[in-house]
């Protein structure tokens, strides 16, 4: 968890307030006492907000392994809430870089409490552990938990610190809830969450709910997913055939996998594609993210209108970016007969045709991992840009050592997102190309869905795809260790 | 929504449903109860009001004529066909007669999913054409009764040619090659060709192999028998017209579509493996006399266009074998082969049955049944096709010779051959 390092900005904060253990246990927690410090009433709405992406996305991982699996937070709930979400936690502490990661951490849905406790238990400044602490809360207990009771001491602990950081700036909005998100991080801290309460009944009990909360989706993971997945591991262990038959066959399926030469070459292909499709969606989507937060007009009209190819069929997209990249009358090689240069055969030639799909896909893909980009944008803490420019620093600058390094985290999450995306890329290849020319976007669904659907070959299929969701697997417990760890 | 997780499990959710469930139920709901008969039907009849009006008529007839038989004919999309009745047969859930084509056959059979259907035929056999039930045919069993006859054969575009001052529209080898150059002239190419993966090589690449006296398998079957010097001519000729502009560009990608394609789009200015829909939506979208059907296209050696039989296949695990039998043994009578052929606008596979049509091109496609050829069915057929595709790719890409792309296609194909039981 190198992001949650102390920052050096505050390299000589105080350790974490060790009071207000009790903070943010009851599962029904209203957001903000009322007895709170003014700004904290003031937050209230806010922080609420906060707490909702966190625990949209981070109730996901709880149900299936590898963080990618849910769902993660629909376009609605992001567009919905991240503007005013991501508020809280990135003003959250003191040292509101910090909170800043952590929200964003809490907004990509990786591990619940893991931030705040990493972060606390390393010293980091209460503020910073609070933000996150307040993330890890929505994720534990829902929605309403996120800002736990958390005694006034602390609370006003919290506020104190969060005036001695912030200094001038605490009196600005963007501070108000700072001090709100931090009270209940404080308790979220180091030893008290895993300390003595966690065993107590009322702890069991919390679970007990936890657990009775998260049931439906456990039990539609475990029929729909873990189930099929068990069977598909069972399958490829098999010569399994359309009349029903099969015999043992051990791991015939996997050595055969191993010498098959077409194997390789789907598994380069997706490989190839993978490394163009990345970091082409991942730039186009820090690009117009950026666009889109600077952007003072319309800038819900065109987040809508960025993300609108999201939600486009692949098949839909495919079809016309097929049209568009055509030899004889394509709107590209029209544009580049113009120019007196073509025709260019994108989807004929064998080293054209990865980037050319990559492309469309990344057209295609690119609103989602915007959206998350914009929300981490939108937590990186306006005092800190601010001081930056005090300081002299150019909006190149600012964005590559001030913004870009907060939004690390986000970053990777989405890197990896988009990683496991592209390794199942096969729609747009279906539709695109059929995996041509001479096998050049002949991906590993694409051999994947040949072998079973094709030839009828379900074990050796099965075998695929085992080895395809050990990939995708390996990406999710990368993306786990970089961007949080389970709470336990 | 684009978790990753989710996206690789529905493929192992596919694979593994089906299994599960027929692991499960393994001969516990296959086909329908004692006394229904389930029937998976295409849309063979393009017009939908027309197909849905047709069903819903031989519903009716064949319960009338065997009573106490409730019959359901489910219609089903011509896309993913193959992928839907894996997964039905393979969860034990099919119906329990299916619409089948030859190409189909020798895999499903390979595969124990459909069972032999000669009792159904019994009376009328030796009224079938007999390569009609031949190309039904596996191991001395006929799988699948023939319904209809396909045929598909050369469309011209009357404007195209006229352009580029050719009278006579090209219907050999060497007068498409003394052609190409004139249109090419007149800024359009000359043969449509479809080089997808998703392209059935017996509507592209196996014709002109046909035409060039070459084969696909061996007779033992145990071999293939493309790479010849009949196999290097046909891809020579294709590569030649490839590489001087002659087949559009956009062949590497096309998958036999005649719509929003070169040949719909008037791109180029003839094909060869077009079915009488093609050449009726030519007539309607280029315009009144632009669209010209020809005789099946003249290679060195034969004339020979593709064309198959459509026919109905039972499942293997049918629970009403009499009731699929009796409902194949009606939809070959006479009288349903006719009204199967003028409704779908398809010819009849019997001799003694020849069905009435009033389309514009019937008689030029009644012609051409006369040289079609159903293709070579062999269960690794689709294998086979999926390993010559990228090769034929590669000679047209000039990645390789055409010699080169065949001996690497037959070397390929002879160890997938090799492999199989």
């Amino acid at each position: 968890m190198s992001k949650v390092e102390p920052r050096e900005a505050f390299p000589d904060e105080p350790e974490p307030s060790e009071s207000g253990t009790t903070a943010r246990r009851g599962p029904a927690a209203r957001p903000a006492p009322p007895d709170g410090p003014p700004p904290a009433t003031e937050a209230v709405p806010t922080t609420v907000a906060g707490a909702a992406p966190g625990a949209v996305a981070g109730s996901t991982p709880e149900a299936a392994p590898g963080a990618v699996a849910g769902a993660l937070p629909s376009p609605g709930e992001i567009i919905g809430g991240p503007p005013a979400g991501v508020r809280p936690g990135a003003a959250a502490g003191p040292d509101a870089a910090a909170g800043a990661d952590a929200a964003a951490g809490a907004v990509t849905g990786t591990l619940p409490g893991d931030p705040s406790g990493v972060a606390s238990s390393r010293g980091v400044p209460p503020g910073a552990a609070a933000g996150p602490g307040a993330a890890a809360g929505a994720d534990a207990a829902g929605p309403g938990a996120a800002v736990g009771p958390g005694t006034d001491a602390t609370r006003a602990d919290a506020a104190a610190q969060a005036d001695a950081a912030t200094g001038a700036v605490a009196a600005g909005s963007p501070a108000a809830p700072a001090v709100v998100a931090s009270a209940p991080g404080g308790p979220a801290g180091p030893g008290e969450a895993r300390g003595g309460g966690r065993r107590g009944p009322m702890r069991r009990r919390e679970a007990l709910v936890g657990l009775a909360f998260v049931a439906p989706m456990l039990l539609l993971f475990l029929v729909f997913r873990f189930g099929p997945t068990l069977g598909a591991a069972f399958l490829s262990l098999t010569d399994y055939r359309l009349s029903g038959e099969w015999t043992f066959i051990g791991a015939a399926n996997y050595t055969r996998l191993l010498e098959d030469d077409l194997f390789w070459e789907s598994l380069g292909v997706t490989a190839v594609y993978t490394a163009l499709y990345v970091p082409m969606t991942v730039l186009l989507a820090l690009g117009t993210a950026v666009l889109l937060h600077r952007a003072f007009w319309l800038r819900g009209f065109f987040r809508g209108l960025f993300f609108l190819p999201y939600v486009t069929s692949i098949v839909l997209a495919a079809v016309i970016w097929k049209w568009i990249y055509e030899v004889e009358d394509g709107l590209l090689n029209a544009a580049l007969g113009v120019l007196g240069a073509g025709p260019v055969d994108f989807l004929g030639d064998e080293s054209l045709v990865l980037p050319s799909i990559a492309a469309a896909s990344a057209w295609k893909g690119f609103g989602y991992s915007m959206l998350i980009l914009l929300v981490g944008l939108q937590s990186v803490p306006r005092e800190v840009t601010e001081a930056a420019t005090i300081d002299g620093a150019s909006a190149w600058q600012r964005f590559r050592w001030v913004t870009l390094p907060l939004l690390r985290p986000v970053l990777f999450f989405v890197l990896v997102i988009e990683a496991i995306q592209a390794f199942q890329v096969f729609d747009a290849m279906y539709v695109m190309t059929a995996g041509g020319p001479v096998r050049a976007s002949y991906s590993l669904v694409y051999f994947l869905y040949d072998s079973g659907f094709k030839f009828f070959d379900f074990g050796y299929a099965s075998a695929v795809g085992l080895v395809l969701f050990l990939i995708v697997l390996v990406f999710s417990l990368i993306q786990r260790r970089l961007i949080g760890r389970e709470e336990d | 929504m684009k978790t990753g997780f989710k996206r690789a499990t529905v493929p192992l959710a596919l694979l593994t449903l089906t299994a599960l469930t027929a692991a499960g139920c393994n001969g516990g709901d296959s086909g329908s109860a004692a006394n229904k008969v389930t029937v998976w039907m295409y849309p063979v009849i393009m017009d939908p009001k027309a197909n849905a009006a047709y069903w819903d008529s031989i519903e009716k007839g064949f319960e009338a004529a065997h009573k106490g038989l409730d019959l359901t004919i489910e219609q089903l999309p011509w896309e993913n066909r193959d992928q839907k009745l894996a997964t039905a047969f393979g969860s034990g859930k099919g119906p329990d007669v299916v619409l089948l084509g030859p190409d189909q056959i020798p895999q499903f059979e390979a595969a124990g999913a459909v069972q032999p259907v000669d009792r159904a035929i019994e009376k009328s056999r030796d009224a079938f054409r007999p390569a009609a039930l031949d190309a039904m045919t596996q191991d001395g069993k006929v799988y699948a009764a023939p319904i209809y006859h396909t045929v598909t054969s050369t469309l011209y575009n009357r404007k195209l040619l006229e352009k580029a001052g050719i009278k006579e529209p090209p219907a050999t080898w060497d007068a498409l090659k003394a052609a190409a150059p004139k249109l090419k002239r007149a800024g359009v190419a000359t043969l449509d060709y479809s080089a997808s993966n998703e392209a059935s090589l017996n509507m592209s690449f196996y014709p002109l192999l046909w035409q060039a006296g070459g084969r696909v398998f061996d007779d033992s079957g145990k071999k293939t028998a493309f790479n010849s010097p009949e196999g290097v001519e046909a891809l020579s000729f294709l590569v030649g017209l490839y590489k001087s502009g002659s087949v559009p560009r956009s062949a590497l990608t096309n998958a036999n579509l005649f719509t929003d394609h070169a040949l719909g789009k008037e791109q180029v200015a003839m094909g060869y493996t077009n079915t009488p829909s093609d050449a009726a939506l030519a007539e309607k979208t280029w315009g009144k006399g632009n669209a010209i059907v020809g005789p099946a296209l003249t290679g060195p050696r034969k004339q020979v266009c593709f064309g198959m039989p459509g026919g109905l296949g039972i499942n293997a695990r049918t629970k009403n074998l009499a009731g699929a039998e009796k409902f194949i043994a009606y939809m070959t009578e006479p009288a349903q082969i006719a009204s199967m052929g003028k409704a779908g606008g398809f010819f009849s596979p019997r001799t003694d049955v020849s069905v009435p049509h009033e389309g514009a091109f019937a008689k030029e496609y009644e012609a051409a049944l006369a040289h079609t050829f159903p293709g070579e069915p062999h269960p690794a057929a689709r294998q086979l096709m999926a390993l010559i595709t990228p090769e034929i790719q590669a000679a047209l890409t000039g990645k390789k010779t055409p010699e080169q792309a065949l001996e690497a296609a037959a070397k390929e194909g002879d160890d997938l051959l090799a492999r199989q039981r």
